[in-house]
């Protein structure tokens, strides 16, 4: 689903160099729940601002789906994110002045769907995370768990194949992180591939397999994944980093 | 089009909107009526005076000490004057279109008739009036020199024959019969036979209503010791005939002085200076105006692209290309300028209502705000083009940065 090899991510001043991520390589399998941990400053942001595709690298090979990104135009950059990629922001980044059923429709009208295929779309994904009945609610009128199953929704309705979760549960308490956490299980136990990055280790280990990256560079990984189901397409073992 | 979401997101945040949207409002309301008044007071100045106006200039004399015989003087300068070479024709003349000030009086058609049935100047001319004037005899004939009388100031205006312009003929005479007919310049007999029709002549006041009521009389008329000449040059020689005109009639007579000379464009210069001075005050608060609001627009783009950065990245993150960004804050411009267009639609027939109240304006005609419209959604569009552009280059990467 996600393979990248030897990437690299440098970036120049007229003074300095500074490598971002280095010699990283990874491969999430179809269906696997990944969560990348690591010390602040380590790169765990930067890989998934590029494996989502919000950054571009300067080295290295990634591919996505099994189709290579290397020197995508930025529209084809945007498509792709829309169709296979489902975002989750610690910050939660629903829009304030869209009520929720419109905050789940964005990414849909960037997608083209008809209006119909978005209603029925919104209605499935705000039921999913138990939201259904709160559509025409503001982010403002939901506690912070909801506003994340929100955005959950959001990065569902797209059934994107691939759903990158960035501290999901940072801004949350242990009871509401739980719930979510649940819920993304849930969404993975439903076939959805899931990288998350994460400092909290007790997240971490709710995952398949953890990447641990300092410095920008993999440095372990669990090469036992706890798979809670089997993968779609071969050997577990085959998932850990090329 | 995003329009249904951008505007439940707009009906969010009221104030911003509510305060371009009135400005947009107030700024069609004005633009249009100014332009409207600009275009009425273009027309005023740009009326022809139906005179040969680029190759005629006027000048006055005016003669002092004991014994200055005004009617010699004309004559000897007007025989002078239509000797120089260069000079087409030239004429005494009373008064001349736009320059403010002249003779003017009823017509009547009965003898002590209650209200007379036209007004119209009087230009007192010789037989070269017609020719120096410049104007167009499009019926009848000019004045033959025997019909020139001698004509003392304060006598009774009762010249045999006259010549008219061709809307006070019609006028006078609606069946368009006006040549040969007789009319009355003064209460009583005698008549004055209409003898020529010219096209056009305009009064010497560009405000009158009836500005092109004018009456050609063959009279001889010096104003105490003063005269005043029109002269006709060959054309593209007016201003060097000028020079020489004030040298030769200095010369030739040392008991008077000459005025200064004035080319008729300088005269219609002067007639419509306050028309003009209006339009371009006028068209700077209009240019004012316009920039304000742009700027206006531009500010407020520009903050909410600040303001959103973070709701620009997320948008980016969840698929909108760069062309989606520029799309949705074009398309929210237009969604509040639509929004202030339609109130300042509402205004502008409003104020022209008013103006016509308070000052007898003409109604607004109805396509100048439609054209107002379409040239405050392009000036809305341009001035939120460059934040929008601004939005469309924030990265995806920003919707993962934790501020």
């Amino acid at each position: 689903m996600l393979k990248m090899t030897h990437l690299q991510k440098v970036y120049r001043t007229h003074l300095i160099e500074t490598y971002a991520l280095r010699d990283f390589s990874i491969n999430v399998r179809e269906g696997e729940f990944v969560a990348v941990t690591g010390p602040s400053g380590s790169g765990k942001t930067t890989f998934l601002n590029i494996a989502g595709l919000l950054e571009e690298f300067t080295g290295g090979e990634y591919l996505l789906d099994g189709d290579d990104v290397a020197g995508l135009g930025d529209d084809a950059r945007s498509r792709l994110r829309n169709e296979k990629i489902g975002f989750i922001f610690q910050s939660f980044n629903l829009i304030p002045d869209l009520n929720l059923f419109d905050n789940v429709d964005v990414p849909l009208r960037y997608r083209g769907f008809g209006a119909a295929d978005r209603k029925k779309r919104i209605e499935e994904s705000l039921s999913r995370v138990g939201l259904a009945s709160r559509m025409k609610h503001y982010p403002a009128e939901l506690s912070g768990g909801q506003q994340q199953r929100v955005a959950i929704a959001r990065a569902l309705a797209g059934s994107p194949r691939l759903l990158l979760a960035d501290e999901p549960t940072g801004n949350l308490d242990s009871l509401m992180a739980r719930g979510v956490m649940e819920l993304l299980e849930e969404i993975n136990r439903q076939g959805t591939t899931i990288v998350m990055v994460t400092h909290d280790p007790e997240l971490a280990a709710r995952a398949h397999r953890n990447v641990h990256v300092i410095d920008g560079q993999v440095t372990d990984f669990d090469d036992e994944p706890k798979l809670r189901r089997p993968v779609r397409d071969g050997d577990a073992a085959n998932a850990a980093i090329a | 089009m995003e329009i249904r979401p951008i505007l439940s997101a707009l009906m969010r945040s009221k104030v911003s909107m509510i305060l371009i949207g009135l400005q947009v409002a107030l700024t069609l309301a004005i633009v249009c009526n100014a332009l409207f008044i600009i275009g009425q007071r273009l027309d005023l100045m740009n009326r022809p005076s139906g005179m040969n106006e680029a190759d005629t200039f006027l000048f006055g004399s005016s003669g002092f000490g004991q014994g200055y015989d005004a009617r010699a003087v004309m004559k000897s300068d007007l025989a002078l004057l239509r000797q120089i070479p260069g000079i087409v024709d030239a004429a005494p003349a009373n008064s001349v279109p736009m320059s403010g000030g002249g003779w003017s009086s009823g017509i009547s058609l009965q003898p002590r008739q209650k209200t007379s049935t036209a007004d119209s100047t009087f230009y007192m001319v010789d037989d070269h009036g017609l020719n120096t004037f410049g104007v167009k005899l499009i019926a009848g004939r000019n004045f033959t020199p025997a019909e020139i009388e001698d004509h003392d100031q304060g006598a009774r205006v009762q010249p045999p024959v006259i010549i008219v312009t061709k809307a006070l003929a019609d006028k006078l005479f609606p069946n368009g019969d006006a040549l040969g007919k007789q009319v009355y310049l003064d209460e009583d007999e005698p008549r004055s036979t209409i003898i020529g029709i010219v096209e056009k002549t305009q009064e010497p006041w560009t405000d009158s209503a009836d500005i092109e009521h004018a009456t050609f009389i063959p009279y001889f008329l010096p104003y105490g010791n003063y005269t005043r000449y029109l002269v006709r040059t060959e054309p593209g020689r007016r201003d060097e005939i000028m020079k020489t005109v004030e040298q030769k009639m200095a010369e030739a007579n040392p008991s008077r002085i000459i005025g200064k000379l004035r080319s008729m464009e300088q005269v219609r210069h002067e007639a419509y200076a306050n028309d003009r001075a209006m339009a371009i005050i006028l068209g700077a608060v209009i240019l004012a105006l316009l920039a304000v609001t742009a700027l206006g627009i531009v500010g407020m783009a520009s903050f909410w692209v600040a303001q959103r950065t973070r709701q620009i990245g997320t948008r980016r993150a969840l698929g909108a290309t760069r062309f989606d960004i520029l799309r949705y804050f074009q398309t929210e411009n237009f969604i509040i300028t639509t929004m202030g267009l339609v109130v300042g639609g509402i205004l502008s027939y409003a104020l022209s209502l008013w103006l016509m109240q308070q000052y007898q304006s003409p109604r607004l005609p109805w396509y100048y705000v439609p054209i107002g419209f379409l040239c405050l959604w392009a000036l809305g569009q341009v001035a939120v083009l460059g934040p929008a552009l601004r939005a469309s280059r924030v990265p995806p990467a920003v919707a993962t940065r934790n501020v």
